[in-house]
């Protein structure tokens, strides 16, 4: 069976600024590490991996050719393949048009029979990827499955956590599914397997190596436009310090919390 | 003629609305004024009325469509019903909680229109007819205002508890719409079970003893818990706590946890970081229990105590008895 895992590349640190000039956001200096949450579902593919023999596990990610590295690092924690989608034509897409691209790619990959998402990608924090990529290759979708497991030939049952229910989902594959991080600790990329992972094909995928309707590609292909990038400031409150020994302090909230009548 | 639509997708949690479909309606409303008529739109099965659980808040219109299959119909279907609602009706914009159900329904709704989906929304206006969503990226360091200015329906999931809800005199009329259910036979529902959670969550309740890395001892814990009996409450952590066997993610509060505003919120050992910060600023009294006189919380503390959470506890608690 084929696996194809989505992955991004994020900043290293959710700590960046804007810039006071331009109010663009400023990540010069950030490097860039696979997007946590993808990690997730690499391990879940590894896992079935582990327990069939059949199993191939293709990594695909959208994004400059330093991407790379986060393919690598998949590959290195036992991934088989990698597949970078690069290319002018793809730059300043949302999360529609990203979507159209990868399940294009997904369609030219061929045989998919799991195509596993993270459960959201920490800079754009949108989770919108994984179900419309779902949509486009028309396939059922399982999002912030808990567990998975393979319980037929041709079929999966997850576990879904929904706010206060749990729901028991059953999947003939081909199938979408996007992963919740407490599924899994995903493992540490071994010595043998980076060095293995160098010898493994990461291929990249440009404009044309694609069937693509151009209309649907990066800024063009984008309905939605960011107009404003601003840093949120704290409401700062006037702080009334309570002072002496705990029980000094505490008594001075308990007449405090009377007069607000809420105690 | 009849005004564009603003539509807010009521949401069922087991036998009830979920609460953010009626913070949506008040705040929709709010953006509506004369310039667009606030439709709920709510699918459920035939013997359902859980449109009654919507009057009280007021939109123009509830327009429910039945059908027994809705309950346990997959996110697939929920989008296949909309879309032919969207194409019948052709709303302005549509919200949504971005709930888990919500943030999954909408983008496969989303790709099938073709259409800008702005998530997990902290604030909505209107800038005349396009909708200006503002949402947070990067953990909540960075703010956006999103536009879709080209494609309507203009759609956003909003982040529960973002907005109050608001009882609203009006007559909404209850309407009801026909679709035809397209069964997606590659994918069931087998089961679906109420998690065992007897307790109210964190996010319902109106008093919150907060735990954060400085007060994560299980003597504290204890402490913390009849702290929170005491006060009528509940026990809400920051991320690290979650870690703990006796907390799980639910209980978390902050941009990848739970979003409150209680009335009260009281903060042992937690420094207040951005993350932590947006998910508990709009509670109406808060108060800050931590070692260092410099820790961020109490920036947007109402009370503020500089000493050992421990020993603070231990003292309020005393005075309670
Ligand atoms: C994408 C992203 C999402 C995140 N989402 C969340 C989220 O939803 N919720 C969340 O909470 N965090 C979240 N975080 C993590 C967040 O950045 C902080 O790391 C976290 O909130 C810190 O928790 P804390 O305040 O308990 O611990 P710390 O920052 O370690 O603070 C402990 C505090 O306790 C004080 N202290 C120590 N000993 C004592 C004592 N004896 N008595 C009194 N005070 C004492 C210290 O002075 C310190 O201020 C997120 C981070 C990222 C990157
Ligand atoms: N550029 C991309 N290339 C490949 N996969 C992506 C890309 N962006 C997002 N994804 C996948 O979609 C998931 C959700 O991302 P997002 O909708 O951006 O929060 C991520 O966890 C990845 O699995």
């Amino acid at each position: 069976m084929k696996i194809v895992v989505c992955l991004k590349q994020v900043p290293e640190t959710n700590d960046v600024t804007i810039d006071p000039v331009t109010h663009n956001l400023d990540r010069r200096g950030l490097a860039g590490v696979m997007n946590p949450f993808d990690k997730n579902a690499i391990e879940l593919a590894l896992n079935l991996k582990d327990s069939r023999d059949d199993v191939q596990v293709v990594l695909l990610t959208m994004g400059p050719d330093d991407y790379a590295e986060s393919l690598r690092e998949g590959m290195a924690m036992g991934a088989d393949e990698g597949v970078l989608l690069s290319d002018r034509a793809f730059a300043g897409a949302d999360t529609l048009a990203t979507g159209y691209v990868l399940a294009q790619a997904v369609k030219k990959i061929g045989d998919a029979d799991l195509i596993l998402f993270g459960r959201q990608a920490v800079d754009a924090d949108t989770g919108q990827v994984g179900p419309i990529v779902a949509e486009f290759l028309h396939q059922p979708q399982i999002t912030y499955a808990a567990n998975l497991r393979l319980s037929g030939a041709n079929e999966v049952t997850a576990e879904r956590l929904l706010e206060d229910t749990k729901q028991t989902l059953v999947a003939q594959l081909p199938a979408v599914v996007s992963v919740r991080s407490e599924l899994n600790t995903p493992r540490y990329p071994t010595p043998r397997n980076i060095q293995l992972s160098f010898n493994k094909p990461l291929t990249t995928w440009h404009h044309d190596d694609l069937d693509l309707d151009d209309s649907r590609l990066g800024q063009a292909g984008s309905p939605t436009i960011v107009t404003k990038v601003y840093a949120p400031e704290p409401v700062k409150r006037a702080l009334t310090p309570l002072t002496g020994t705990p029980n000094e302090a505490a008594s001075q909230l308990i007449t405090a919390l009377k007069q607000r009548q809420l105690i | 003629m009849s005004k564009p639509e603003l539509w807010v997708i009521a949401e069922r949690r087991l036998d009830h609305i979920e609460p953010t479909t009626q913070q949506l309606i008040t705040k929709a409303k709010g953006l509506a004024g004369d310039q667009f008529s606030v439709v709920a739109i709510l699918l459920e099965a035939t013997n359902d009325h859980l449109e009654n659980e919507l009057t009280a808040y007021g939109p123009d219109e509830i327009r429910v469509v039945r059908d027994d299959r809705f309950p346990t119909a997959t996110d697939a279907e929920h989008a296949d019903a909309l879309q032919q609602l969207v194409t019948a009706y052709q709303p302005n914009s549509i919200l949504f909680g971005a709930t888990i159900t919500g943030r999954s329904i909408a983008p496969r709704l989303q790709a099938k229109l073709q259409t800008g989906l702005t998530a997990d929304c902290l604030d909505l206006r209107f800038d005349d007819d396009t909708l200006v969503a503002t949402k947070p990226s990067y953990g909540d360091n960075i703010m956006c205002e999103i536009i879709c200015p080209d494609h309507r329906p203009q759609m956003a999931t909003v982040r529960p508890n973002t907005f109050v809800a608001a009882p609203a005199t009006g007559d909404a009329t209850v309407t009801t719409a026909t679709v035809t259910f397209h069964p997606v036979d590659r994918l069931q529902v087998k089961a679906a079970t109420p998690v065992v959670n007897t307790a109210t969550t964190v996010g319902d309740a109106s008093r919150v003893v907060a735990l954060g890395r400085g007060a994560a001892s299980s003597a504290t814990i204890d402490s913390a818990t009849k702290l929170a009996e005491k006060l009528g409450g509940r026990i809400g952590v920051s991320r690290p706590l979650t870690d703990q066997d006796r907390f799980t993610h639910d209980d978390q509060i902050g941009q990848s946890g739970n979003t409150i505003h209680p009335e009260l919120i009281i903060n042992f050992g937690i420094s207040g970081a951005v993350q932590y910060l947006v998910g508990m600023q709009d509670s109406q009294t808060i108060v800050a229990v931590n070692a260092d006189e410099n820790a961020p919380i109490f920036d947007v503390a109402d009370y503020g105590y500089v000493g050992d959470a421990q020993a603070f506890m231990t003292a309020l608690l005393a005075q309670f008895n």
